[in-house]
């Protein structure tokens, strides 16, 4: 570890967004940092100062209004096992499960998962097909901005030095919807995403699909909708042959690269694969209820 | 490096010390505590071999820093036995040949303590998730599997 790197916990966040407020990108911010330490360990990250945000009381989940908010010091084990989360979000809490194992689990937060950046955040995929938002404040100011707007490139974002990301809010959908989520590993648990693909539809009177969103993950520099998927969807009727058409154009929309998990190859074939089984699948967990 | 002073409590014993905010809970908890039951393997949070239980749950000690440990409770291995006699868990794991070398142990009894404190009568799923972020290159697991489930149903008849 870094010997230079100083340490300070703010208790209110007034005063760390002053702190962060000169910020020039010495400072880090710090949560549950199952993530930065192991690359300040590494040596692949080397901060001069470690801002923690653990005390500033970001980790509530809690409805207002139109809205869920999630505090983005939540850690993955409290959105597993949140309530409201299982009325109004159900998904969120099976992705959580799907990350890691306990340990990493009931330290790492959502707020790190997302301004991490990793293409393969598990979080992102089941935040986008929500339409979540995440708040980033700063020193007297604060901007809401749509979660598809946030990621600009593998570990970066719109966010800069003087903010934090403090809360992710998603909001309250009065609509029945079909939702299924897929994450593809190399084994079941401890295990970064090869490929991951998130899906919710809502059907009209007439049983076509209204509305639909397809986020997928680890396939393009950063999580990603397929868009020209979604708009292929909507106005049909669901089926085999429309769920197989659309899983076509949504491997034409992502950039897959090869690494040490898996070749572009491959994750295209498995983005073909795994979006039309979360169509699929989300399309019959969705009869069984209605 | 400016030291910063926390307290907290390790296996029920008040600690209060001086150390660098950036040092890990598990290089604390071996090299000034002279608690060696948890390991550093990987230091990432791979492996789970340093798993601790903090504030009654289970975390990767490489992966906590000093800073954020002021105010914890932490329980480590060498907490669950008591006047010399062997945590229940720790003679199921005896009983069931639930380890080999040894070396990933101290975690996984930690992580399996972590989830009977929160659930006491789990299902075999919620066992093998509750070790899911440890490993064993030895056992096999099936056997630290029984074992965890050997110690709940003694639990569950009492």
């Amino acid at each position: 570890m870094n010997k230079k790197t100083t340490y300070i916990a703010p208790t209110s966040l007034d005063e760390a967004l002053k702190i962060l407020n000169n910020n020039m990108g010495e400072t880090k911010v710090i949560a549950g940092g199952t993530d930065l330490i192991p690359r300040m360990r590494s040596g692949m990250a080397t901060p001069k100062r470690l801002l923690d945000i653990r005390k500033l009381s970001l980790s509530s989940i809690k409805l207002q209004g139109d809205f869920i908010c999630i505090g983005a010091g939540a850690t993955h084990t409290a959105i597993m096992e949140s309530e409201l989360l299982s009325v109004y979000c159900p998904i969120l809490r099976k992705v959580a499960y799907k990350i890691a194992g306990p340990p990493i689990r009931n330290r790492g937060t959502v707020g790190g998962n997302l301004v991490n950046a990793s293409p393969a955040a598990d979080l992102a995929p089941p935040l986008l097909i929500n339409d979540a938002e995440v708040v980033l404040s700063s020193f007297r100011a604060e901007r809401v901005v749509p979660l598809v707007d946030f990621f600009t490139g593998p570990g970066e974002t719109v966010i800069t030095h003087k903010e934090i990301l403090t809360e992710i809010r998603i909001p309250v959908s009065t609509e029945t919807a079909a939702t299924c989520f897929i994450k593809l590993g190399k084994r079941n648990a401890m295990t970064i995403s090869v490929v991951h693909s998130a899906v919710r539809f809502s059907l009209d009177s007439k049983g076509k699909i209204a509305s639909s969103r397809i986020a997928l993950g680890s396939v393009a520099p950063t999580p990603v909708r397929a868009v020209k998927a979604e708009e292929a969807l909507e106005g049909e009727l669901p089926g085999m042959e429309l769920f197989q058409n659309v899983s076509a154009l949504a491997s034409e929309e992502v950039s897959p690269i090869s690494d040490n998990r898996a070749s572009a190859g491959y994750r295209l074939e498995m983005v073909y694969v795994l979006t039309k089984r979360s169509l699929l699948t989300a399309f019959s967990d969705y009869k069984k209820v209605i | 490096m400016e030291e910063i002073r926390v307290n907290f409590i390790v296996n029920g014993k008040s600690i209060n010390l001086s150390a660098d905010p950036t040092r890990t809970l598990l290089s604390v908890l071996r090299d000034e505590l002279e608690l060696k039951g948890a390991k550093e393997a990987c230091g990432q949070g791979d492996c789970g071999a340093c798993v601790v239980v903090m504030n009654d749950k289970a975390v990767n000690s490489c992966l906590v820093l000093v800073g954020q440990i002021d105010g914890a409770e932490i329980i480590t291995v060498e907490g669950l036995a008591k006047q010399g006699s062997f945590h229940k868990l720790q003679d199921h794991f005896i009983e069931k040949w639930a380890f080999q070398c040894g070396y990933c142990t101290p975690g996984m009894l930690m992580s399996a303590y972590a989830l009977l404190l929160n659930n006491p009568n789990p299902t075999e799923e919620e066992i093998r998730a509750s070790i899911a972020g440890n490993l064993c290159r030895c056992t096999g697991y099936n056997m630290i599997v029984e074992a965890i489930e050997a110690f709940a149903n003694e639990t569950a008849q009492n």
